[in-house]
């Protein structure tokens, strides 16, 4: 094995992420190959100020898959803090000595990375151009509280660090799927498309105007348990939730939506007119996606089984093209 | 035009009101009334699911209620039956969001375009049994062949019959299995309506088919081999002022079979 890494293990360099949410795709975007199981990991976590609760649910994911984290290499006082108090071995890793994996460098995953080779390619844009009967023009609920807020443990705001850095496509994260679907000449396969735009009408709140705020600068809630049938959660900024959203449940935030599980409820990102939201998901189940004034419903033929499970890690995002909303999948292949 | 406002209810949970709704909702629409089911079980709807109607669902009675938009525009219309809709309960909200008086009043708006409105009531006597019934003039009474259930129907009867606005009200009587009945474990149909004292609008029997159909979100009416299915049809018929005889869901007749009814019927009273 190269220089660098420790045996039966390999080094995982998040320092580029900007903030949690980015962090955490990169990372699941990482951890969904096969090879990552039962390998001991060694994160490399950058300037980012990780909490306690947030650094425990990093390395609980990690373990649901399998693997293990076997050190972290941090710049930060507070995620050193936090590992410490975890029990997680602080380490160095100097650049110079070790091939490391740039999450957001594709190259360097192919080039330097173990054998992991992410291609995450698009794979399926879906036509959404149907429409179906259900109207309306007025003001939806925008301005609910945050209902489960109370209930929901280790909530805080987390302050997005934006340093932007040259080297870092800003919004990478999409790029790749465009660029390399195209480069790939990868074409839909599928007729039927995944979501049907609900004839929703004027939907965005009176008084409010379509916008397109960076959502990178808005807070993050982060939210570490699942969100049952019944449970909404409204927040100004972005939601970031590591368990599932079970059908039923609703996530309103006026930037983007993360999940990092399934999502299965209403989902509305960009609630009060943000229509660069972007809504994120290891498996886009939602019975309505929502990003900014336009509704999506699930497609009726999309058969969902009773019971989800995903061992595969196969994120997908769903954002708005061209007045539609449109749905990319990683896929690997192999 | 001034349709039928009619009230699902059962006391007991579970016994099949909502499945009973969206069956007989189905059925009547498919001959050719036009019918707005109302879900009132805030916190726990089901009717949307039964119908494969959720990935629909925009505004709900809720929304309605706290003028977040207009009654039409929550109506959400069947997929197959454009004489069908359905006014979604809130999932994420609980009963105390709506009151009788408010439910009433929708009742009475839906009921001058429609020739059925019916209502899928939430188990219990509290609030949402009050709201459910609040807009209708006529109830059905879900039970089951089972003790506690049917001492729930009986309590609810007993309230509804203290309702004015309550002129009418029929039992439907769900889940029979006549194999059951024969070897004298389960209740016969004529014990229920001795016991109830209630004329029956319907007998359903137990079907693993309304199982697959919930799933699938599309009521077993629309299966026309399927036993309840059948038997949901007649119920409609019924409701409609025709006369049906009942299904022979194999009763026992003989002399024998009678005296061991009777037995049956004392065990049960006991
Ligand atoms: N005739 C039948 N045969 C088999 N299963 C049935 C029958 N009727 C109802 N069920 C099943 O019984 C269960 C309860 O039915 P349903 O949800 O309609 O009851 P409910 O009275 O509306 O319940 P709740 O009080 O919770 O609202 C469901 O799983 C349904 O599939
Ligand atoms: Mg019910």
């Amino acid at each position: 094995m190269e220089k660098g890494f420790v045996e039966n293990g390999f080094i995982i360099d998040l320092s580029d992420a900007k903030n949690t949410t980015q962090l955490v795709f990169e990372l699941s975007s990482i951890m969904e190959h096969p090879d990552v199981k039962g390998k001991k990991i060694c994160l490399k976590l950058g300037d980012l100020d990780l909490k306690q609760s947030q650094l425990l649910s990093i390395k609980a994911l990690i373990e649901s898959m399998d693997a293990d984290i076997a050190f972290i290499d941090t710049n930060s006082e507070q995620t050193e803090a936090s590992a410490i108090s975890l029990g997680i071995i602080i380490s160095e890793l100097s650049d110079k000595e070790i091939p490391s994996i740039a999450a957001s460098s594709e190259s360097n995953i192919k080039e330097e990375a173990v054998e992991i080779k992410i291609e995450d390619e698009n794979v399926k844009k879906d036509d959404l151009n149907k429409t179906i009967e259900i109207h309306a023009d007025i003001e939806q609920n925008q301005n609910s509280p945050i209902e489960t807020a109370e209930d929901v443990e280790d909530i805080y705001e987390e302050e997005t660090t934006q340093e932007i850095s040259e080297i870092i496509p800003t919004e990478h994260f999409e790029t790749n799927f465009e660029t390399l679907a195209l480069n790939e000449g990868l074409v839909p396969k599928e007729e039927i498309s995944k979501y049907i735009l609900l004839d929703t009408g004027d939907v965005l709140p009176a008084g409010v105007e379509e916008n397109s705020v960076n959502t990178e600068a808005l807070p993050t809630l982060y939210i570490n348990q699942t969100l049952r049938s019944g449970q909404t959660v409204t927040y100004e900024g972005n939601i970031l939730i590591i368990g599932d959203a079970h059908p039923g449940s609703e996530i309103v935030a006026t930037g983007d939506i993360t999940v990092w599980g399934i999502l299965g409820g209403i989902a509305h990102a960009g609630s009060l007119g943000n229509i660069t939201s972007k809504v994120r998901a290891l498996k886009l189940n939602a019975i309505q996606l929502r990003i900014a004034g336009l509704y999506a419903r699930r497609n009726d033929t999309l058969n969902v089984p009773y019971v989800q499970k995903t061992n595969e890690f196969t994120p997908e995002e769903a954002h708005i093209e061209d007045g539609k909303i449109v749905i990319y999948k990683k896929l690997r292949r192999d | 035009m001034t349709g039928r406002v009619i009230v699902i209810t059962s006391g007991k949970g579970g016994v099949g009101k909502t499945t009973t709704s969206a069956n007989i909702g189905t059925a009547l629409a498919k001959a050719g009334n036009k019918v707005v089911l109302i879900d009132t079980d805030l916190g726990l709807r089901n009717l949307d699911l039964l119908l494969g109607l959720e990935n629909r669902i925009v505004y709900t009675i809720v929304d309605v209620i706290e003028e977040r938009c207009k009654l039409k525009q929550a109506l959400v219309k069947d997929k197959k039956n454009p004489n069908l809709s359905l006014l979604a309960a809130a999932q994420t909200r609980d009963k105390t969001a709506v009151n009788a008086e408010q439910l009433k009043e929708i009742c009475d708006t839906l009921k001058e375009e429609n020739d059925f409105v019916l209502v899928d009531c939430p188990a219990g006597i509290e609030q949402g049994f009050q709201n459910a019934v609040a807009g209708a003039s006529e109830a059905i009474v879900v039970t089951t062949p089972e003790m506690s259930a049917i001492r729930d129907a009986d309590r609810i009867i007993g309230l509804l019959e203290a309702k004015e606005e309550i002129k009418s009200y029929k039992l439907l009587l769900n889940r029979v299995r006549p194999s059951l009945i024969k070897s004298n474990e389960m209740m016969s149909v004529d014990d229920v309506v001795e016991i109830l004292s209630c004329p029956l609008v319907g007998i359903i029997p137990e079907d693993t088919g309304i199982i697959t159909s919930t799933n699938k979100g599309e009521p077993i009416v629309n299966d026309e081999n399927a036993l309840a299915g059948k038997a949901y049809r007649n119920v409609a018929q019924r409701i409609l002022g025709e006369e049906v005889p009942f299904l022979d869901l194999d009763e026992p007749k003989g002399f024998m079979a009678k005296i061991k009814n009777a037995f049956a019927k004392l065990k049960a009273k006991v």
